[in-house]
């Protein structure tokens, strides 16, 4: 058998999904009785060691001008090669050119499952994941997978909207009465990987029944890490509370986490519109979920909607403390960090400096105020006047989350009297008075001389001398 | 009214874009501390490693050039890579493993906060500093060559304690490798 005028196969492609690998290429020469046989091998090793060429199991002696070859697939992590040619009665074409391929770059992940209700004006949604009842898996684990939702309201010219899901999740803000199309697909972000899309499925939202018995206006405030859950109550009657949490991560696992949520010690069974969640919100990294949950007298019960509280971002720091102390030349600031020697913990990751505002608090109140920051916890001013009344206020920052504290009370001091300047004033006039002493004794005693000198020549004494007599 | 609605989006566009920055600005901080938190709770949630399990220990080779290119970037998203392979191996069928239940639930809810982090980032910005082809390879074939381990040994108590051992010496590299960044 040699090889004569028969054309080699074209355009070898690799079309894959989840671990289904086909073959496809294209036939330019006469389909006559031509069949076609493909040979691949593998990598063992990155670029060092490669196996033989072998037969590819699936593709032998094949009609069509496709072929499936997934059982041949084992090594989703090393790199493949595959050639195809044509044969007819004997007669061989040369070897297609090699396609390279890594199956688990190459393979596309399958279509989701999903499972809509309706229910309250929102739309609960289910996602089964791909490969979901496969043995081995191309995708590892279906906890790789992040979901992305498009909605459309099925109107004429409807938008779409794209949003993230998890695999059991609630589509709200809908309108009411409305039908809804919907499409998922399984996204691996890490890898830049977008799955193909579920088959579309339409659903009608029902009219939302606003029941007053629910808990509103479900917010987190949240000071130094100290977390306080605040709702408001409509109903007349008479209404406890439960305010439940549930661990983040859970939402990305597939399995039911509506059992996973617990009730916050020391507020179950409240009558209280607010509740202290230190006893769950503990740690600084991770995030939570709280909802409260409203029972009435009749043993009816209401779900509120569900706040997310990410610790450290949740949080807002509070002021720090600042007090100050003065010398003749430094204006030293003791700051206090916010939430005192406990505060430690959380401090660190906020990675916190502080920012100083000093001013001269004069009459006329017309003084700049001087920006100062620092990392440390004692900041100094010097370039100070004398006699003057400094003020000075800090706050805390956190370049890394973006936040700021308030700033703290405003302290003032005043800068001791200049030493130096009295002493000055006084040498000066002692000075003064010495040259004005001096001056004034020259003065008389030069005026003196003049009189006796005057008195001398124009006043003389009129005594005849002695020998005339 | 038209100037109205104009500003409304115009301020509405300029929070998106506040915001998801303020996402995608994971802090070398942050990982640092997920790390060193992650670290003590693995310690936290189990005793010292079983003497009985030393003779079925076996050596998985973590490539560590994963954690050397010159791009920063590069690395820090490789170790966001490593933190969901964590987070998956810690969610697998862990009742033989016999661990104090608070820690681990706190380890992977550190864990998922950081692959949240960076997941919205990189749908939001759809770039990645990739590290080479090879190199992602090599930490798919680690991570699965832990995975088939635990999963021959069936999830037994010394599979768990030798997976947590080597998930404690890979936190430790990258421990070493980003305080150096």
């Amino acid at each position: 058998s040699g090889q004569t005028n028969l054309r080699s196969p074209e355009d070898i492609q690799v079309y894959a999904v989840d671990k289904n690998f086909t073959l496809r290429w294209n036939y330019t020469g006469s389909d006559a009785n031509v069949t076609f046989s493909a040979e691949y091998q593998w990598f063992t090793d990155f670029q060092t060691k490669v196996t033989e060429w072998k037969e590819l199991p699936g593709c032998q002696n094949v009609t069509r001008t496709e072929c499936d070859f997934s059982s041949a697939i084992t090594q989703y992590y090393n790199e493949h090669r595959v050639r195809v040619r044509a044969e007819r009665r004997g007669e061989v074409s040369p070897w297609s050119s090699i396609f390279e391929m890594v199956p688990y770059f190459i393979a596309q992940i399958s279509p989701p499952g999903i499972e809509l209700q309706s229910t309250n004006g929102v739309i609960k949604v289910k996602v089964s994941p791909p490969e979901a009842d496969q043995v081995q898996k191309m995708w590892i684990s279906d906890i790789h997978f992040k979901y992305n939702a498009v909605i459309w309201e099925n109107s004429s010219n409807a938008v779409s909207r794209s949003q993230s899901i998890f695999p059991t999740d609630v589509i709200d803000d809908l309108a009411p009465d409305t039908t809804y199309c919907l499409k998922v697909q399984a996204t691996i972000p890490l890898d830049l990987k977008e799955g193909l899309f579920s088959p579309i499925q339409c659903v009608k939202t029902t009219r939302k029944v606003n029941d007053l018995l629910c808990a509103t206006n479900v917010s987190v405030l949240a000071v130094n890490m100290k977390f306080y859950l605040h709702w408001r109550n409509r109903y007349k009657q008479h209404t406890s509370y439960n305010v439940q949490c549930l661990t983040g991560y859970l939402k990305k696992l597939h399995d039911d986490y509506s059992v996973k949520w617990f009730n916050v010690p020391g507020c179950e069974n409240i009558t209280d519109t607010q509740c202290d969640l230190s006893p769950v919100i503990t740690a600084t990294s991770g995030f939570y979920y709280i909802r409260v949950q409203a029972m009435s007298e009749y043993n009816r019960s209401c779900l509120s909607n569900e706040v997310k509280v990410d610790p450290l971002i949740t949080n807002e720091i509070g002021p720090p403390g600042v007090k100050l102390d003065i010398n003749d030349v430094f204006l030293h600031i003791q700051i206090s960090p916010p939430g005192g020697p406990e505060s430690e913990v959380w401090r660190d990751h906020y990675d916190l400096s502080y920012r100083i505002l000093y001013w001269k608090n004069s009459s006329n109140n017309e003084e700049e105020i001087k920006v100062k920051e620092i990392k440390q916890t004692i900041g100094s001013v010097s370039d100070l006047t004398p006699s003057t009344l400094y003020c000075v206020k800090v706050q805390a920052l956190s370049r890394v989350y973006n936040k700021s504290s308030p700033y703290s009370k405003e302290e003032c001091i005043e800068t001791p009297r200049d030493k130096l300047l009295p002493l000055i004033i006084l040498a000066t006039f002692v000075s003064a008075l010495i040259a004005v002493l001096v001056l004034a004794t020259l003065l008389v005693f030069a005026l003196y001389q003049a009189y006796n000198k005057i008195k001398y020549v124009f006043f003389p004494s009129c005594q005849p001398p002695l020998n005339i007599e | 009214m038209n100037a109205l609605a104009l500003i409304q989006v115009g301020l509405i566009l300029l929070c998106t874009t506040t915001i998801s920055s303020l996402q995608c600005n994971h802090h070398p901080l942050q990982q640092r501390k997920v790390i060193e938190n992650s670290l003590q709770l693995l310690d936290k949630m189990g005793e010292k490693f079983p003497q009985q399990c030393l003779r079925e220990k076996m050596s998985f080779r973590f490539p560590k050039q994963v954690l050397k290119p010159r791009q920063k970037e590069t690395v820090k998203v490789a170790i966001e890579e490593i933190f969901q392979h964590i987070f998956y191996i810690f969610s697998k069928n862990r009742t033989l493993a016999a661990w104090d239940g608070t820690a681990l639930e706190q380890f992977q809810n550190g864990l998922y906060q950081q692959i949240e982090q960076l997941e919205a980032c990189v749908i939001k910005k759809k770039t990645l500093y990739f590290q080479s082809k090879a190199n992602r390879l090599k930490l798919k074939k680690y991570f699965k060559k832990i995975d088939c381990f635990l999963k021959d040994k069936q999830h037994n108590l010394c599979s768990w304690e030798i997976g947590r051992a080597e998930m404690r010496r890979c936190l430790q590299l990258i421990d070493k490798v980003i305080r150096k960044l």
